[in-house]
């Protein structure tokens, strides 16, 4: 239940945003069906017991593989799925507490926060590195065989 | 070939797609191809968060250097999928120079109305705030918090003031709403609300594209972005600081954290 309502309010939230950075009409929808995918999975492993930042990189895994094939099935730039099928689970909560704490003086939660943001950030920049690469191999081996 | 206008369309196309919010290595990819139509022996582009330069050198003629910086950055999708499209095809031979330059030149902003916009500022944090643990009361706090901020971005926009107060301000409506649905449904979980509420405005796609610059080689943009990001996340901590401070102050005792 909450992984379902978790993901609708993803999928609407992720509309919201592709019309705030102008993505055109056409593209929205999948947009916001990466985004849900993604924001699934992320909840889905939170309630298995996987750590927060296992759990960001296992649906960011999932959120590049759906911007790729959608990028390839709707001929547009990955960039257009992935920037907002990212959002849910890219750390900007993690970003405002750093330096929220830093303002109330709280040396123990800035530092928390900010190890914890930027651990988030680059497990989702690699996953995001592993699925391109997987891309590239794939178009690089079908070149060499044609 | 004119060199030169090779050159100044590909830092057209440059400059928008890095206004737009593209990455360092795609904006650079781009312009290279525009480049590489010339045919000269050296083409080289380069992409600096806050500037851009190309050159084109042939033993023949004189290097022609284009330099470009760049001020104001958001997210805009549209150009960025108009600009590569419109590449591909003068890549591909399709369109003449002439063309695509006029079309680069000619490309609009704006797709949706004010009234589009305005909504999904509201959907934005009404949507996150099940992600966060809110439930139905959260849900609609969220979507108020929405109401405050699509108000005064609208406002912010039309007296043309800065992002970095633009982000304070809205920050300080939010929370200043958020404390006072607390105040008047005291069962409500006020950070959910908070948190979903910035949601529009937090850098949490630019520290992760800062992040995949770095990890890329983009050593400089990948740096300012990691700035940026952290400029913005101040903007919008300074702004929910002071709203949750002065309501507490003006109302002494009566809501606390």
């Amino acid at each position: 239940m909450e992984v379902l309502l978790g993901a609708a309010g993803c999928f609407a939230a992720v509309i919201g945003y592709s019309i705030l950075v102008e993505t055109p009409g056409k593209y929205i929808l999948q947009a916001g069906a990466a985004g849900a995918g993604g924001a699934g999975v992320y909840i889905c492993c939170l309630q298995l017991g996987l750590g927060t930042v296992f759990a960001t990189f296992l649906s960011a895994l999932v959120i590049a593989l759906l911007a790729h094939t959608f990028a390839r099935i709707f001929k547009a730039p990955v960039t257009v799925f992935l920037i907002a099928g990212i959002l849910p689970t890219v750390p900007g909560a993690g970003m405002y507490r750093i330096v929220y704490y830093m303002i109330l003086n709280d040396r123990s939660q800035t530092a928390y926060y900010l190890l914890q943001t930027l651990e988030i950030a680059g497990v989702i920049a690699l996953a995001v590195f592993i699925v391109d690469a997987l891309f590239r191999l794939h178009v690089n081996i079908r070149k060499k065989g044609a | 070939m004119d060199y030169r206008l090779i050159a100044d369309t590909a830092i057209l196309a440059g400059e928008i797609m890095l206004r737009s919010g593209a990455e360092t290595y795609r904006v650079e990819d781009t312009m290279k191809h525009i480049l590489d139509t010339a045919g000269a022996e050296k083409t080289e582009a380069i992409v600096m968060l806050t500037g851009i330069i190309v050159t084109i050198n042939d033993p023949g003629a004189d290097a022609v250097t284009v330099m470009r910086r760049i001020r104001d950055r958001g997210t805009n999708m549209n150009r960025i999928v108009e600009v590569n499209e419109i590449s591909r095809k003068y890549c591909a031979g399709e369109v003449s120079l002439e063309e695509i330059r006029q079309k680069l030149e000619s490309m609009k902003g704006h797709r949706y109305s004010t009234w589009m916009y305005n909504l999904a500022t509201v959907l934005v944090p009404a949507g996150f705030a099940p992600l966060f643990g809110g439930g139905i009361a959260e849900i609609a706090a969220s979507a108020v918090t929405g109401v405050v901020s699509a108000v005064l971005i609208t406002a912010g926009k039309k007296t043309g003031i800065g992002s970095f107060i633009l982000n304070m301000l809205c920050s300080v409506g939010i929370a200043v709403t958020a404390v006072l649905l607390k105040a008047w449904h005291p069962a409500l979980n006020m950070d959910t609300v908070i948190i979903s509420g910035i949601m529009p405005l937090v850098p949490g796609v630019a520290i992760t594209n800062a992040i995949r610059d770095t990890l890329r080689g983009d050593y400089i943009s990948g740096g300012a972005r990691v700035l940026e990001a952290f400029v913005t996340a101040a903007s919008v901590a300074i702004g929910i600081g002071a709203g949750i401070a002065s309501v507490s102050m003006l109302w002494r005792g009566g809501v606390l954290l």
